[in-house]
């Protein structure tokens, strides 16, 4: 329903004390044994270009309301965009009748208790005061440096602001500002493309003008390509495809899948499941990465290991299946970080310079699942496929398609750098090391 | 029942318009969307959750000096409608002191109409109750399967209630509604697990198509295949010939010739993240896409289909039109803005956002195969060694559209003409024009089945596409087929 009064304070989003009246607001109108409100209200802006021009610019305000209202173990959610008194006031209404007529569900916890919240740095101010501007000339100094070098360009530049809450009848309530910055780009030089990409809680991290000239340097070095037939090869991953793997891993760990058998980790928990040396920690607050308060129930984010020296430590609970297993801290992955034990080199140039003969992969695309049982994936490579020869790329190569599974690879490492930031359009963002991985199964090779 | 919920809706878009009109614009529009969707999800013989949401807002869309910007808002007042009509402006001037290439529009004659999605049952209507007990019930169903460990079940609807306006004149007021239903039992045994599915496909229909799908009728059905297929031996890799269920087909579809044939995508706009496309636009006309039994068309006229909605989001009519002729790469999927591109006097009409907050973008059209002559078991009995595949599993294709590979939900071994027993981790890979290049007959119009996908992801930020591909079986020779479990 429109509203013809004023919103005075736009573009400024749900502040805490907002949040806080609109909750009192559900809790009033509510007859719930436990009513639930969760926030997302986010500005949003996107420059998207292509052929070296903008093909989109654009921003958006969307914030929307959720309510849960439960009766012993019936529960129903209801959601709106409209943030009026009386649009709140329906939402509890609907939320309420669909509880009124859900059957019990045996697996219903009430909300959380009041919970103590770490404050990682999730919002900056310069993310926050960015706007279609700022984005126009982060976009004109790739363009400007890929047109130097005749080159294409396509990416995006993006930045938001999001103000995320959750509360409850319980006392619950928590309510924080996040911003988030984004920058990629593809290079092209006729068939051949070099692919870099950024995100970053500050848009001043970046580094437009770094990525820009790795995409530009992947571009150029791509113009003479040679075929290598599939097989396994040593190959030198970068970051970007070491998260790709990594994402499709970590997505795997649903403890309730673990606990009925359908997980490729069933049975596997406290077990070795990768090179001894790796582990994989959660650290909210982290400069570096997307680390939050706490989680869509309000639990609290923590920093925890997952995988500790090789060996799985933890699995992905929902509540309830916590509850029924006696866990009380549920652990979060909102902001992981895998780092290796031992000598590693510093930088994925050393990783290069060190390799005798290997394929090195930009990024992976289209990672999809094919075996569920022992999480055996597939994938393309993409945006800058390369051989290495002692020590140096002497030339790009057709891109493969893979089939492998993170559980086999992963215990094929030969070396690896420090920790450094990774994200691709099919992950969040992760801090991971670029790798040397052994015998890596490239199954088939594509035209370009 | 009205077209929008909001009385102000007609004032909102004016007051939008005139701004973009005072600015010099050469052209604007603006969507006011109001969404309801419905979910209900079951998950091991529970309900997880019902959830219903909705989802109001506004996008005003502006070309100035032939660039354009956006911008939109939740907040339907009449205090932010010129508000965020002077910020699409503001940023379209900003996208025009950089723009080197001058958008221009294809021509479309103004439109003034009001389409409403056809429906019997209004599946807001179906009470609540009886939804949660056909999906507990499918659920117990399944279990009664031994071996089956888990199971989900779940119903969806959505009504899109929407008005178009365009400084052109154009005005359109669209009641489109789209419902699906799924449910899906997994099966444990010697260490392994597998699940099979079935989906009702996604249509522009009321709740009639939940209940003509039977599901109490399929799930027993649903949950043997579960456990047959867990228990099935792997299979030899090889070249194989292949039948293909519509299902299936509609996904092959999809990937292999609708994300190709967006022209978008061939002029590069989507290099960054979807990709780009290997149909480039000197092969229009002459590129052998498939064998000449291959005739993949284009229809967003056909009823209760999901891009069927009257017009596009450029305001553009729905249309017919082909994309393969006799084997032969031949159309686009277009806009307004990259037709002329390309010497297009009119857009295909494939423009569409996914929501108000979205600018739209090309996408793939309801294309389909057409029905050949063949039936089933005429396909099946020229078959000495095959696998006939039903339903969609892991896939994946590279950015050009040229190397895929498929799985699918069941597996049976074709042997001399019959279909024997099933088998597992059936993965086929192929080049798309050598696959469809290998297609030698299609079922016919009796076999025809329609499938939908509202997940299709392009664009950045991140869209999701509806459309409908229909087919009938389909048969492939000497396929390459490997093992699900390479590595």
């Amino acid at each position: 329903m429109m509203s013809t009064t004023g919103h005075k304070t736009w573009p400024k989003l749900t502040s805490r004390d907002e949040f806080r009246f609109l909750v009192e607001q559900a809790l009033k109108r509510s007859t719930g044994d436990h009513t639930l409100v969760a926030l997302h209200d986010q500005h949003s802006g996107t420059t998207r270009f292509a052929n070296n021009q903008i093909v989109q610019n654009v921003d958006t305000r969307r914030g929307s309301l959720s309510v849960t209202v439960a009766f012993g173990r019936r529960h129903g959610t209801a959601g709106t965009t409209d943030f009026t008194a009386g649009a709140v006031q329906e939402t509890v209404t609907r939320a309420t009748q669909i509880a009124h007529l859900s059957p019990d569900d045996p697996e219903y916890l009430p909300p959380v208790e009041p919970q103590p919240y770490l404050t990682p740095p999730t919002t900056r101010a310069e993310t926050v005061a960015a706007g279609p501007a700022r984005r126009l000339e982060y976009m004109n100094e790739a363009i400007g440096q890929c047109r130097m070098e005749n080159l294409g360009a396509a990416g995006i530049v993006s930045s938001s602001i999001a103000t995320v809450g959750v509360a409850a009848s319980t006392g619950l309530f928590a309510h924080e500002e996040r911003t988030d910055a984004q920058f990629s780009l593809t290079a092209q030089a006729g068939e051949a493309t070099g692919w870099s990409a950024a995100a970053h809680r500050s848009i001043d991290h970046l580094r437009v003008q770094e990525r820009t000239l790795t995409a530009i340097d992947k571009a150029k070095r791509g113009l003479e390509v040679r075929e290598l037939p599939p097989g396994r090869y040593t190959v030198i991953l970068e970051p970007a495809a070491v998260a790709g793997l990594w994402s499709s891993l970590l997505w795997m760990l649903d403890a309730k899948s673990y606990e009925k058998g359908t997980s490729a980790f069933s049975g596997k928990l406290g077990q070795l499941i990768v090179d001894k040396r790796l582990t994989l920690r959660n650290l909210p607050a982290h400069e570096d990465l997307l680390g939050i308060g706490f989680t869509a129930d309000g639990l609290p984010t923590v920093a925890s290991d997952w995988i500790a020296d090789g060996v799985l430590t933890q699995l992905a609970y929902d509540r309830f299946t916590a509850k029924v297993r006696g866990i009380d801290k549920i652990p979060t992955l909102d902001a992981p970080c895998l780092s290796g034990r031992g000598s590693s080199l510093p930088t994925l140039q050393e990783l290069i310079k060190a390799t005798e003969r290997a394929i090195l992969v930009t990024n992976f695309w289209y990672i999809r699942t094919v075996n569920p049982t022992d999480l055996t994936l597939t994938g393309m490579t993409r945006d800058g496929t390369f051989l290495v020869e002692n020590g140096a790329i002497v030339s790009a190569v057709k891109n493969f398609r893979f089939h492998e599974s993170p559980l086999r690879v992963f215990n094929r490492i030969a070396a690896f750098t420090n920790p450094a930031e990774a994200i691709t359009s099919e992950t969040g963002k992760l801090l991971v090391p670029a790798m040397t991985l052994r015998d890596f199964n490239f199954s088939s090779v594509t035209r370009f | 029942m009205p077209a929008h919920p909001n009385p102000h809706q007609d004032e909102l878009a004016e007051l939008a318009l005139k701004r973009v009109v005072a600015s010099g614009a050469e052209y604007g529009d603006i969507r006011l969307l109001d969404s309801t969707t419905q979910s209900i999800r079951g998950e091991d013989r529970r309900i997880a959750s019902i959830r219903e949401a909705q989802d109001s807002g506004f996008g005003i869309r502006v070309l100035y000096h032939g660039a354009w910007g956006f911008a939109a808002s939740s907040i339907l007042s009449l205090e932010e409608a010129p508000r965020v009509a002077e910020l699409a402006i503001e940023i379209a001037k900003g996208s025009a002191s950089l723009a080197s290439e001058k958008v221009k529009l294809a021509d479309e004659p103004v439109h003034r109409d009001r389409v409403v999605t056809a429906r019997r049952i209004d599946p807001f209507a179906v009470a609540l109750e009886n939804k949660t007990a056909l999906l507990l019930e499918t659920m117990e169903y399944l279990h009664r399967q031994p071996g089956i460990v888990r199971s989900s079940a779940s119903l969806w609807a959505r009504q899109d209630r929407k008005l178009f306006v365009s400084t052109e004149g154009s005005r359109l007021e669209f009641d489109l509604l789209a419902v699906n239903g799924d449910f899906d039992a997994t099966a444990v045994h010697d260490s392994r697990f597998a699940s099979r599915s079935f989906n009702t496909p996604h249509l522009r229909m009321g709740y009639e198509l939940i209940d003509d799908a039977n599901f109490l009728a399929e799930a027993p059905r649903i949950a043997s295949q579960a456990v047959e297929k867990v228990k099935a031996s792997t299979t030899k890799p090889g070249l194989y010939d292949l039948v293909l269920d519509p299902e299936h087909l509609s996904l092959t579809m999809h990937e292999s010739c609708g994300h190709p044939s967006e022209l978008d995508r061939v002029l590069g706009y989507e290099a960054n993240y979807a990709g780009t496309s290997f149909l480039t636009t000197e092969k229009r006309g002459t590129f052998r896409y498939g064998s000449p039994h291959v005739n993949l068309v284009a229809d967003n006229c056909e009823p209760k289909t999901l891009a069927a909605t009257g017009y596009d989001d450029d305001g553009v009519a729905c249309q017919q039109w082909d994309i393969v002729r006799d084997g032969i790469f031949v159309g686009y999927c277009t806009n307004r803005e990259v037709a002329p591109i390309i010497g297009e006097t009119r857009s295909r009409g494939s423009n569409r956002a996914d929501s108000w907050g979205s600018v739209p973008i090309v996408r793939i059209a309801n294309i389909g195969l057409e029905p050949g002559t063949a039936t089933l078991d005429d396909l099946l009995a020229d078959v000495k060694r095959g696998i006939y595949i039903e339903g969609h599993g892991s896939y994946s294709i590279d950015q050009r559209r040229y190397n895929f590979q498929f799985g699918g939900d069941a597996f049976w071994l074709i042997e001399n003409g019959k279909r024997t027993h099933m088998v597992r981790d059936v993965i086929y890979h192929g080049i798309t024009p050598e696959f469809w290049g290998s297609c030698d007959g299609v079922a016919d119009q009796s076999h025809r089945r329609r499938y939908g996908f509202i997940t299709c992801g392009k664009g950045q930020p991140g869209q999701s596409g509806w459309m409908t591909h229909a087919a009938s079986h389909a048969r492939f020779r000497n396929v390459n087929v490997i093992g699900g479990h390479v590595g």
